[in-house]
């Protein structure tokens, strides 16, 4: 019994998740320690409760998950609809649902429900067979929760929609010419979703190229986390030590700028670690999707995939420039429940696609 | 075979190394670069708040302007402990304040914390002499908001209140810093958006000892926009002269561009009160005084208005076609509802005698108007009332709320559960009863009556000739509105009329007053009216709060406003 739960288990996936947990609390204690709030225990508890999800998802497979994968669906667009309405607005985004003692993120919940109903309809239609049709409602699936998003505002999460749709759809065989057609609406549909957005959103972007533009709002923020993870040199300041994310330079240091802490006080041996434990968890995943046969689970663990390493690419990329700024967590290593239990829920599909692997 | 499976793996281990690069780029490459900027925190933020845009009248001038405020500023991070007791000497605040100014929250880290705002010069001459024993503490001009007009426009020009932490939480950090000032009444509340203008800043690379090296980065603030008023600041100041002492509000519209010439509450408070930290003390006195000077009278307060509301129960009657101006009823100085019941008395307690429309307004006979009652139900005096305006919101740019009261049966209903007795008809057809109404809902009627039915809506924002569609007009046959204002000019020209004492020289002037029953104090006294009779130019209000009888204590200064207006509007005559 024992034995038949370990081979369940995926090794390296396993221990890249608790290095990167652990690498996360801490960080968020360095980052918070001066600060009331306790998160690194709250974290701690966080972290145990995702592990359990992480193990205890392969004992009932994917497979249920894609059966109900249509009333979750319903269910994360009635909470993103919810939330519009009832949500406490911080920042002036409306983006968390208070029940009791605890905030959720419906946002979070709402990239895994467009997930598994986008694979689940996907993987229903034969790639050959009425391809037209399939991919509009396939896209309609991901439009609706996306426009909810984007209305809340956090146009970062709504912008992780996109990879993970394209990864998905070019996974179940898509023709070149829709990828291509999409692409080109996408990049045509810009100045549009531009009308749409709001004052702060654009100045955002317009900031990220040209950063003098706004020297005291976002510009100071993409300026200060560049200098704090900058400052860290190649041997970083020493744990506990970094001076700039210590004083508060950065914003939100310990949730979506823990890396700007990581890169200080580590340096880019730090950082390089987690790009490569990052790495060797995309590796795992894709090890898995090569030794399954069956197209939802390899569409599944594709969306993970791309979930995460936009997750990873717009975090770290904002916090040296190469990305705009977004409220966009670091999987994994940021504190906050939704955001971590999500991930291992992915991780967890993961895991129980490779526990029904093809052994041949 | 390359599948799109391994497609995609090439792309994301592809885009891991650039994030590497990327990473080795800023750490390694430039990493001593910014290591040098962080050591002492090299890069100061210094804020620039954005001149705030101000207030004009017609002729451009200014209600409410800025001055430059010398503020005494300190980056705590740049502090030694010597400083505070020195500093605290200087500017004769306790050091616990001092220290408290120092420590309060503060936008980012090293940005400057204002210890005093608006020093006298000397004082910030002194501190400058002294800088070298007062290190991290400057002196800095920014512009203060000034009123150079006091009380004069007060109500109408608002005042302005610094940010609450909860609202700067949910501000755009572009337009709003910390300590910035907030429009808290009247204009400067309404156009905010537009007075204030986008805050810059600096961002400055500083040497070991604070010195500036080089700017970083720069963008200078905006201004924000001027506002032009439809006010005549010299008519609202000699208006404002007046009612000096009383409680009382007189509006004036321009019926031509229907902006408000003037528009004045007593009594009133000085705003600049509000900006100076200083006065805190007067700014108590002014918030507890019984008078209530913050009170607008002329938008935010409903009164009784007597028989100012005769003009309403008049139209119904007509345009219903319940009588003509030739209408004769017989005033024998009281009136009876049935044989048995308790009698009403007119004001003339020996009576009027018979009298057609006009005469009854021209003496605002009471008993006339109970005799139009009989014949009228409430719900149709109060669709008149609504149609005139009455009770309807305003679009004031200050005020959009309708404080007044027009009561109907279905109001009665909801709110003491009881049905409308007749009595209540004829209290409500003089204008006394439930009926609430504000000064300016009555300016607006009268405007529209002047107007011939057009639809009024008084402004106070100059507005740009496109702006001004033609409005609607109310569902009011025009001949029954020229029969008002014919019984209007009786008023004020017949020997028998009630506005007598507001008669002017120039021109034929056309109004009603009002008397409106306020127990146990004494009454309150109104008058409106248009003039000149023939092409009106402008329509106006007179309010007193207990001022006793209208045709006396408002007719008296209806007459001397008009006196003012010919003063400055009329070219004298060689």
């Amino acid at each position: 019994m024992l034995r038949r739960w370990l081979n369940g288990i995926h090794f390296p996936l396993f221990f890249s998740v608790v290095a990167l947990a652990a690498i996360g609390i801490l960080f968020i204690y360095s980052a918070s320690y001066r600060d009331p709030g306790n998160y690194e225990a709250k974290q701690v508890f966080w972290i145990l409760m995702g592990l359990a999800v992480l193990i205890g998802v392969p004992f009932i497979g994917y497979r249920p998950f894609l059966s109900i994968s249509y009333p979750f669906y319903i269910f994360t667009l009635i909470l993103l609809v919810l939330v519009d309405f009832f949500g406490s607005k911080v920042l002036g985004a409306q983006r968390w649902l208070t029940l009791g003692p605890i905030a959720i993120q419906p946002s979070e919940f709402a990239k895994v429900g467009a997930l598994l109903a986008g694979v689940n309809f996907l993987g229903s239609h034969h790639p050959w067979e009425g391809q037209t049709r399939t991919v509009s409602v396939a896209l309609l699936l991901l439009a609706v929760p996306l426009f909810l998003i984007v209305k809340q505002p956090d146009l970062g999460t709504a912008l992780l929609f996109i990879p993970m749709s394209i990864v998905m759809l070019f996974l179940w065989g898509v023709r070149k010419r829709f990828l291509i057609a999409g692409l080109s609406a996408l990049v045509l549909a810009t100045p549009l979703v531009w009308g749409f957005l709001k004052a702060y959103q654009k100045k955002r972007l317009m900031v990220f190229l040209n950063p003098s533009l706004d020297p005291l709002g976002s510009g100071y923020t993409a300026l200060q986390s560049k200098i704090a993870v900058g400052s860290g040199g190649f041997w970083g300041k020493g744990y506990l030590a970094g001076t700039q994310t210590q004083l508060h330079f950065v914003p939100e240091h310990h949730t979506d700028f823990i890396f700007c802490v990581i890169g200080e006080e580590l340096g880019f041996l730090g950082s390089l670690l987690v790009l490569c434990l990052y790495g060797f968890l995309f590796h795992s995943i894709f090890l898995i999707m090569q030794h399954t046969t069956d197209v939802k689970a390899k569409m599944l663990c594709g969306g993970v995939l791309a979930l995460l390493f936009s997750h990873v690419v717009i975090n770290v990329g904002m916090t040296i420039g190469l990305m705009p700024i977004a409220g966009v967590p670091l999987p994994l290593v940021s504190y906050g429940g939704s955001s971590f239990i999500m991930t291992c829920l992915c991780l967890g599909l993961v895991l129980s696609v490779y526990k029904e692997r093809s052994i041949f | 075979m390359f599948t799109r499976f391994h497609f995609f793996q090439t792309f994301v281990f592809i885009l891991m190394m650039l994030l590497g690069l990327g990473l080795f780029q800023t750490q390694v490459f430039r990493g001593s670069y910014y290591y040098e900027l962080s050591k002492r925190n090299r890069v100061r933020l210094i804020p620039l708040e954005a001149p705030r845009g101000r207030v004009l009248d017609q002729k451009e001038r200014l209600l409410a302007a800025n001055r430059p405020s010398y503020n005494v500023i300190a980056i705590p991070e740049d502090i030694t402990p010597e400083v505070y007791p020195r500093l605290s000497k200087l500017l004769g605040m306790p050091e616990k304040e001092v220290r408290r100014r120092m420590s309060a929250g503060r936008e980012y880290p090293f940005a400057p914390a204002v210890i005093r705002e608006d020093i006298p010069q000397e004082l910030a001459f002194l501190i400058e002499e002294r800088r070298p024993e007062l290190p991290g503490v400057s002196v800095r001009v920014a512009g203060i908001r000034y009123y150079p007009y006091g009380e004069t426009a007060s109500h109408v020009i608002g005042y302005i209140g610094a940010i609450s932490p909860r609202e700067y939480d949910g501000m755009d950090r572009d337009r709003f810093g910390m300590s910035s000032q907030i429009g808290r009444a009247g204009i400067e509340r309404a156009f905010d958006d537009d007075l204030r203008g986008w805050r810059g800043g600096q961002q400055i690379e500083v040497d070991a000892r604070g010195q500036r090296v080089r700017i970083l980065s720069d963008r200078k603030p905006e201004a924000g926009s001027d506002i032009t008023l439809t006010l005549d600041l010299e008519f609202q100041k000699k208006i404002m002269d007046m009612v000096k002492g009383l409680h009382a509000s007189i509006a004036v519209l321009d019926l031509e561009t229907e902006g408000l010439l003037a528009l004045a509450s007593a009594p009133a408070y000085d705003p600049n009160i509000f900006v100076s930290p200083s006065s805190s003390e007067q700014r108590l006195h002014v918030l507890k005084d019984g008078n209530s000077p913050m009170l607008d009278r002329g938008i935010n307060a409903a009164y009784p208005p007597g028989s100012i509301f005769k003009l309403v129960t008049a139209l119904a009657a007509l345009d219903l076609g319940k009588i003509t101006p030739q209408t004769r009823f017989r005033c024998a100085g009281s009136f009876k509802l049935a044989p048995k019941s308790k009698p009403v008395r007119c004001w003339l307690h020996e009576g009027h005698g018979s009298l057609n429309l006009y005469e009854a307004l021209e003496r605002s006979c009471n008993v006339y108007f109970l005799n139009l009652a009989k014949k009228l139900t409430p719900d149709e005096i109060a669709h008149y009332a609504h149609e005139l305006g009455l009770g309807e919101p305003l679009r004031l740019e200050i005020s959009r709320v309708a404080p007044g009261l027009i009561p109907d049966l279905a109001w009665k209903k909801a709110r003491f559960n009881l049905p409308w007795y007749q009595g209540e008809t004829l209290n409500m057809a003089i204008g006394q009863g439930y009926l609430l109404v504000t000064p300016v809902e009555i300016l607006r009627l009268t405007s529209i009556i002047a107007k011939n039915g057009k639809v009024v809506e008084p402004h106070l924002v100059v507005q740009d000739g496109t702006a001004m569609p033609e409005t609607a007009r109310v569902a009011i046959r025009e001949e029954n509105l020229g029969a008002i204002k014919k019984a209007m000019l009786q008023v004020v020209e017949s020997d028998y009329g009630t506005g007598q004492l507001a008669r002017v020289d120039f021109d034929k002037l056309a109004g009603k007053t009002g008397t409106a029953q306020a127990p146990p104090q004494k009454a309150h006294s109104w008058m409106t009216g248009f003039f000149p009779y023939k092409n009106p130019k402008i329509a106006f209000v007179v309010f007193v709060e207990h001022g006793g009888s209208g045709g006396i204590t408002s007719a008296r200064l209806v007459k001397q406003m008009l006196e003012a207006w010919r003063d400055l509007h009329v070219a004298p005559v060689a």
